[in-house]
């Protein structure tokens, strides 16, 4: 037999071997019959050198636990021994929560789109450009607001800061370059704000 | 290196459900177990049952041990337990038996050794044994002796014995298997003929 295996196995039974190296001899230890043969009489040597009064130093023992484990099913790691089967209905709660989960996300969208019934809409502050057609009481308040239809498009009004770049850009940028869309829109439209105010003061600052 | 890394090895083996890692633990340890019940049932025949039935419940309940203490630990504390429990059970009180009593006694001859339900042909065996492993040391050389004694006897570690023989700590790890090898040559001779009836030890 290999001495440096040997050597491995005397050193393991003194718990003095690393343990990486513990792991591989484990398993060729756990079987290799002539080494487990040998691992056994390194402990009857040890049992004998200590002199253990009444132990039986020819004692069968092992082989007796050996052969009542035959009928002991192998062990599995707690974890995989514990790990719950899935569940038939698991798979299917988790299905109904993410349908439930769904329908409210798109309830909750048509609430809040212009065109949805007043219905879902009911909820919803009245807008301020809308037309009572109920009559109020003395004691009630307006029981029923009309909506005006929605307004045309939403305007978009750049912000200041946007705009005056945007004007002190096209100022300093070359004739072709002024032409683009955006600077041809910002500096053709009449009555911008962004366009006409402080032009210079910008311009300073980009120019610095 | 962690201290019980060998038998931690094993252990996560057995766990794994290698049940042939189990057999080199009882192997390591089935004569400490059977010492150790002995401090509660006298025969040893009964002493190899409780430390039997000891193994088979820590095989058992090996998937509950986490290594937060040593392998032997553990099983000392099972191998105490069934112990209490056989004697419990058969409605007998713990003999107060201390092994120490009988170190150096010679009143503790075969004939007191034959009440302890020991069959001739085992005590035979056994004292074959233990003369062939204590030739075979008086055989050895003197730094192999020591190393060796310094183990098994003293239970110190390698290098608590490389402090001790001022030597290099994978010196002592040589020194005591050449000595193992030394004298585990002479116990072969023992188990596989010497007196044609040697029972397997695994």
């Amino acid at each position: 037999m290999n001495e440096e295996l040997d050597s491995q196995l005397s050193a393991m039974f003194d718990d003095e071997l690393p343990s990486a190296e513990c792991e591989l001899l484990a398993r060729r230890l756990s079987r290799d019959g002539e080494l487990k043969a040998r691992w056994g009489r390194y402990a009857v040597l040890g049992a004998a050198i200590r002199a253990e009064r009444g132990v039986r130093l020819n004692a069968a023992l092992a082989g007796r636990v050996s052969a009542l484990l035959i009928t002991e099913p192998a062990l599995a790691t707690p974890t995989v021994a514990r790990a719950s089967p899935v569940r038939w209905w698991q798979p299917v709660a988790a299905v109904s929560l993410a349908a439930g989960v769904a329908a409210l996300s798109i309830l909750w969208l048509r609430t809040q789109s212009p065109g949805a019934p007043l219905s879902a809409r009911a909820d919803r502050p009245a807008p301020s450009q809308g037309v009572n057609t109920g009559v109020r009481s003395s004691s009630s308040p307006y029981i029923y607001t009309v909506p005006q239809a929605p307004a045309a498009r939403p305007v978009v009004v750049p912000s200041t800061e946007l705009a005056n770049y945007v004007v002190a850009h096209s100022m300093f940028s070359s004739q072709v370059e002024r032409h683009n869309l955006l600077s041809a829109f910002m500096t053709s439209e009449p009555g911008t704000a962004a366009g006409a105010e402080e032009p210079e003061s910008d311009a300073k600052i980009i120019a610095h | 290196m962690s201290a019980d890394a060998s038998d931690l090895s094993l252990v996560r083996r057995v766990q794994r459900g290698d049940k042939g890692a189990f057999d080199a633990l009882v192997l390591k340890y089935q004569h400490k177990l059977v010492k150790l019940v002995m401090r509660y049932v006298r025969n040893p025949a009964e002493a190899e049952d409780i430390a039997q039935e000891a193994f088979i419940k820590a095989y058992r309940a090996l998937p509950q041990f986490r290594g937060d203490s040593a392998f032997y630990t553990w099983l000392y504390r099972i191998a105490i337990n069934t112990a209490k429990n056989a004697l419990v059970s058969r409605d007998r009180s713990p003999i107060d038996y201390d092994l120490d009593r009988h170190q150096g006694d010679e009143s503790y001859d075969m004939q007191s050794r034959m009440k302890d339900s020991e069959t001739p042909e085992g005590l035979v065996l056994t004292d074959e044994i233990r003369s062939t492993v204590n030739a075979a040391i008086d055989a050895l050389p003197e730094d192999l002796r020591t190393a060796i004694v310094l183990r098994e006897l003293e239970g110190l570690s390698y290098e608590e014995i490389a402090g001790a023989m001022d030597c290099p700590v994978g010196t002592v790890r040589s020194r005591i298997f050449r000595a193992r090898e030394a004298i585990d040559q002479r116990l072969r001779e023992v188990f596989e003929g010497g007196l044609g009836r040697a029972e397997e030890i695994g």
